[in-house]
């Protein structure tokens, strides 16, 4: 309650407060609420010890077709912390409920897939680093357990195993294929290779001190995890941020998302060996990250959004510049885009290839561009808007058809987007300060939610305050955690020759993924 | 067409070579670049305040040395930030690559008055 006052009190939107509701009943009530138009956000595993609770927990989150959030909250038992799955009524909380089985020990009975997911085989049983009684920092001795694939049998299917080490210098993860000649039956993704705990590392840590961590979950969203993080700390500490910040963090995530899409359209040549496309995207990308560094000093952009506003300011010279050198960056673009549209073969192999049903990406909770390319029209910038993206008018970009070509196009649009909105940030920056002392300290117990529209989807942050103004649990789901089950339910189907292509089409991430 | 072939041809002769000398000439390094910092020693007072705010403690304050390890360091400034003397400065040193992981540690002797 005190929360939602305290919000109400400094004019921001309060969020949804919680409703408890009877583990019997969750997945009911949150399968009623994406029913009416919601989309589920995130399922989250609690130890409620440390902040004066006796169990554990599970919430989920839906927001609700009108953008509100509504948080619904299922009181477990200690001992036998157990609840019915909810993942054959909402699918996309499948990935969510095996993480809180691995890493609080909650059983959610009867899920289709109950395999390990974040803790591999190798952590021994009954270890569920999360719980508040487990130490952070101490790895326990490795179980002698195997990974069991999924994998499909009969006559003239065969196993082809790839990966988690790479040719490429990409991050590592296990892909499985059954396959009859070159058609894929079946993909089995194993990831989580590069799970580091960031979640278990930042509780107890202050709001400004778990920045840094959050902040390099991966390398290539760091706007939009310090974003959300932000946004999250705000809310949860009622504090309003200066308007030239609000624009600022416009401006960053927007040549986040340019570099990120302008690398991505690249890569998509890549996956299929078309040198020329890679070379001039992959001149363009190293051109905007270098726009990045004269702007921030960081060529990722990280360092510069915090909790309360950003830390420094742009640099004024590269600012200065900025109009002039995106255009010419815009201009090769444009050219780059126009030369691969044209290339018959490159499309021939774009089209068709890894499509992805708008009910697939619906049921799984496809987010970003996955979902704008099989014509769903979510984008938080504007489902709920966030920083000064409540004063532009955004552009909705989308496709339909749900194959390579579809999130190329979008991919493409969405970059010119990017530069416009870059454009119209930079005529209306407004001077002045750029940071706000946290305005309150929370009271332990106190949750709040931010979230960011990456360049791959929509990133949440769940964030409960602890005694003191310190964390008592944040989680991040990031959109490539959300988009990887996709991957996927893309690729059966399709030759195992395209997977490269189909794989590179999302381009998701591993490592705020794994965390 | 033809045109588009012709362009194609021409565009990289107008352009001109798009690498850099680099590292036969000097990185070209923008003023905000985040490089190794680098203490101020007539500056410093020994506050200390460095060593608490560095997020990786990569930072030791002990006696009148003060010593990074640029292994831990993450170049987010965080440091030069606290001080209240400005005596840190994230300098243009990039080229932080060692043979010996104890190379990483950079000792320097402060000498202000504290």
């Amino acid at each position: 309650m005190a929360e939602a006052s305290r919000l109400a009190d400094a004019g921001l939107d309060p969020v949804e407060l919680v409703q408890h509701v009877d583990p019997q009943a969750l997945g009911e009530r949150v399968a009623a609420l994406v029913a009416e138009g919601g989309r589920f956000v995130t399922l989250v595993g609690l130890d409620d010890r440390a902040i004066g609770g006796e169990g554990l927990a599970v919430e989920a989150v839906v927001q609700r077709a009108d953008g509100a959030l509504a948080r619904l909250r299922a009181g477990l038992d200690i001992d036998e912390p157990a609840y019915p799955s909810i993942s054959s009524l909402v699918p996309a909380a499948h990935w969510d409920e095996r993480e809180a089985k691995d890493l609080f020990g909650i059983q959610p009975v009867g899920h289709p897939d109950p395999r390990r997911l974040v803790l591999h085989e190798t952590w021994p049983r009954g270890y569920h680093p999360l719980r508040k009684d487990v130490p952070a920092g101490v790895r326990p001795p490795p179980a002698e357990r195997h990974f069991v694939p999924f994998e499909v049998h009969g006559e003239g299917v065969y196993q082809l195993p790839v990966g988690p080490i790479h040719a490429g210098v990409i991050e590592p993860g296990h892909f499985r294929f059954s396959a009859i000649g070159e058609r894929v039956l079946h993909l089995d993704a194993r990831l989580f290779f590069v799970h580091r705990g960031l979640e278990k590392i930042v509780e107890g840590r202050s709001f400004p001190a778990a920045l840094p961590v959050v902040e390099r979950a991966c390398g290539v969203c760091t706007v939009t995890h310090a974003l959300a993080y932000a946004e999250a700390v705000e809310r949860l500490t009622a504090t309003e941020i200066p308007p030239r910040a609000g624009w600022v963090r416009v401006l960053l995530a927007e040549l986040e998302r340019l570099y990120n899409h302008t690398g991505d359209l690249g890569n998509m040549c890549a996956g299929i060996g078309f040198q020329t496309g890679t070379a001039r995207l992959g001149w363009l990308k190293e051109q905007l990250l270098r726009v990045n560094d004269g702007l921030t000093g960081h060529r990722y952009l990280t360092g510069i959004v915090a909790p309360g506003g950003l830390v420094a300011d742009l640099d004024p010279a590269a600012l200065a510049e900025l109009p002039a050198r995106l255009d010419a960056i815009g201009s090769e673009l444009a050219a780059a885009i126009r030369s691969i549209l044209r290339s018959e073969g490159v499309m021939a192999r774009f089209h068709g290839t890894g499509i992805v049903s708008a009910a697939s990406a619906t049921s799984l909770g496809a987010l970003g561009v996955t979902a704008r390319a099989t014509g769903l029209p979510f984008d938080l910038r504007i489902d709920r808007p966030y920083a000064a993206y409540r004063d532009l008018d955004v552009g909705l970009v989308s496709a339909s058809g749900g194959d390579v070509a579809a999130r190329f196009h979008v991919r493409a649009q969405e970059a010119h987007e990017s530069l416009r909105l870059i454009r119209d940030v930079l005529d209306r920056l407004p001077a002045g300060g750029i940071q706000a002392p946290l305005a309150t300290t929370p009271a332990a117990g106190d949750v709040a939610l931010g979230a960011a529209e990456g360049p791959r989807g929509a990133s949440w942050i769940w964030l409960r305050a602890g005694v003191d103004g310190t964390i008592d649990r944040l989680r991040l789901r990031s959109a490539s955690f959300a988009n990887w089950p996709v991957v996927a339910a893309a690729v059966p189907g399709n030759l195992v020759p395209d997977f490269p292509l189909i794989n590179k089409s999302f381009e998701l991430c591993y490592a705020c993924t794994d965390r | 067409m033809p045109f588009d072939v012709l362009d194609r041809i021409l565009r990289p002769l107008r352009r001109g070579p798009v690498t850099s000398r680099y590292p036969d000439r000097p990185p070209d390094l923008p003023p905000a670049a985040r490089g190794l910092p680098v203490l101020d020693d007539a500056r410093c007072d020994g506050s200390a305040a460095c060593v608490t705010s560095c997020p990786t403690g990569a930072i030791s304050l002990s006696g009148s040395i003060w010593s990074l390890d640029a292994g831990a360091c993450i170049f987010c400034g965080a440091c030069a930030r606290a001080c209240p003397r400005d005596a840190i400065r994230l300098s243009d040193q990039i080229e932080l690559a060692v043979v010996d992981r104890a190379d990483l540690t950079i000792e320097t002797r402060w000498k202000g008055t504290s």
